[in-house]
């Protein structure tokens, strides 16, 4: 399994902040492992969107379904997993 | 949030998905206007509001029946809550915009009907929408992730199943009513055709598709007693995309459940018109997500994030 460090972790927060605007967040405010939907951070579908397109855009990977969508979303260490994954690197 | 120069919408969601939790430090608890509004929904419709909404109540299987009606008549209440509360901060709209049912609240709030007639009118529809239901089963699904084109491939593809476009919510956010099944396998093509979301939502009519439209002449005797007032804030018609004449409301609540709710045509018309905040007149964040999809430099935040952080309430 690939290891995300710690920056890339950071970058996932903040994309998270950022693409759905929740301004009075800090990335410190994010659990690494806690769920993001749902009675986590309480994501909803159409912010799954907007990070499908974030991840698209700042990350230049694509989440291409639902199926892979419920697996990456599951909290900012899975995303991160994926980008790694993605991007071929460790 | 920074005093705007431009203009203000006030945007009143539809029908709330679950039922509405206040707990903990949220700003409406003990909100002396929603105690008082909800006194008198428990009064008029005889259902208890209070125990509905605030606290852990069990729902017995009488109550599961009215499940669906509760919610409209709860989204009604938060909205005019939400309202009441935005007014005494200070916040003056200058335009309404409405999805689906935030019709009613709208109306209460331009001040076009009162309160208890907006009530009357939740209660009177939905109980409608219930008997259709019961007799007429149908559904409505949630398709996140396909543009357009895709979305009426699906009501092609599954042509005998009746299905519409019920909501245009965003570029990749549509709606979807029709047959129950029909919407279940709506739901399974628009997933295999790489849809983000797809999912059913708690509703068991086709809301929003012209199966509804028999429904109009109950719904213009629903509205035969009440006389429409001159509305004191305009509401913008998401149909013509004009604001909502004094004397085209009953025809526009009439029509409105068995019509689709174009709710990208009206924003792109308020942009156009330079409005530059948009608040959500309710407890979510739903419309406050698709407008920042229409566009994501709008300053759109819901009621509930407002009041929450009170540096932001007073203007």
């Amino acid at each position: 399994m690939v290891v995300p460090n710690d920056q890339l972790i950071e970058d996932v927060k903040q994309l998270i902040i950022q693409r759905l605007k929740l301004m009075d967040m800090t990335p410190e405010m994010i659990e690494t492992d806690a769920p993001l939907f749902g009675e986590g951070l309480g994501l909803d579908s159409i912010d799954a969107l907007e990070l499908v397109l974030g991840l698209e855009k700042e990350f230049g990977v694509i989440i291409p379904d639902a199926e892979v969508g419920k697996k990456v979303f599951q909290s900012v260490r899975t995303i991160a997993q994926y980008v790694c994954e993605s991007r071929g690197a460790t | 949030m920074t005093p705007s120069k431009g203009k203000i919408a006030f945007c009143f969601p539809g029908q709330l998905q679950d039922r509405p939790i206040l707990e903990g430090n949220h700003p409406l608890k003990g909100d002396p206007h929603l105690e008082e509004l909800l006194k008198r929904a428990s009064r008029q419709t005889q259902f208890n509001f209070h125990n509905f909404s605030f606290e852990g109540e069990k729902k017995n299987e009488e109550e599961k029946k009215d499940f669906s009606l509760k919610l409209q008549i709860s989204t009604y209440l938060l909205s005019m809550a939400h309202f009441y509360r935005l007014r005494a901060t200070g916040w003056v709209p200058d335009i309404f915009a409405e999805h689906s049912m935030g019709i009613y609240a709208a109306l209460a709030a331009s001040e076009a009907i009162d309160f208890e007639e907006g009530l009357f009118i939740t209660e009177g529809i939905g109980r409608l929408l219930k008997k259709e239901g019961e007799l007429h089963p149908g559904g409505m699904a949630s398709i996140i992730g396909l543009p357009l084109e895709e979305i009426q491939k699906i009501c092609r593809d599954l042509n005998g199943f009746h299905l519409f476009i019920a909501n245009y919510n965003g570029s990749m956010h549509f709606v979807l009513s029709g047959e129950e099944e029909g919407i279940g396998k709506a739901i399974s093509l628009a997933l295999s055709r790489k849809a983000i979301s797809a999912s059913k939502l708690p509703f068991r009519t086709a809301l929003h598709s012209p199966s509804l439209y028999a429904l109009r002449e109950k719904i213009i005797e629903i509205l035969q007693e009440i006389k429409i007032q001159p509305l004191k804030v305009p509401i913008l018609n998401h149909w013509t995309i004009k604001p909502l004449r004094r004397e085209e409301v009953k025809d526009f609540l009439s029509r409105e459940i068995g019509r689709p709710v174009y709710w990208v045509r009206c924003v792109e018309k308020l942009l156009q018109e330079g409005f530059t905040q948009f608040i959500e007149v309710g407890q979510e964040a739903i419309l406050t997500k698709l407008i920042r999809w229409i566009d994501r430099e709008a300053e759109a935040f819901s009621a509930g994030d407002l009041l929450a952080n009170k540096g932001l309430v007073s203007r």
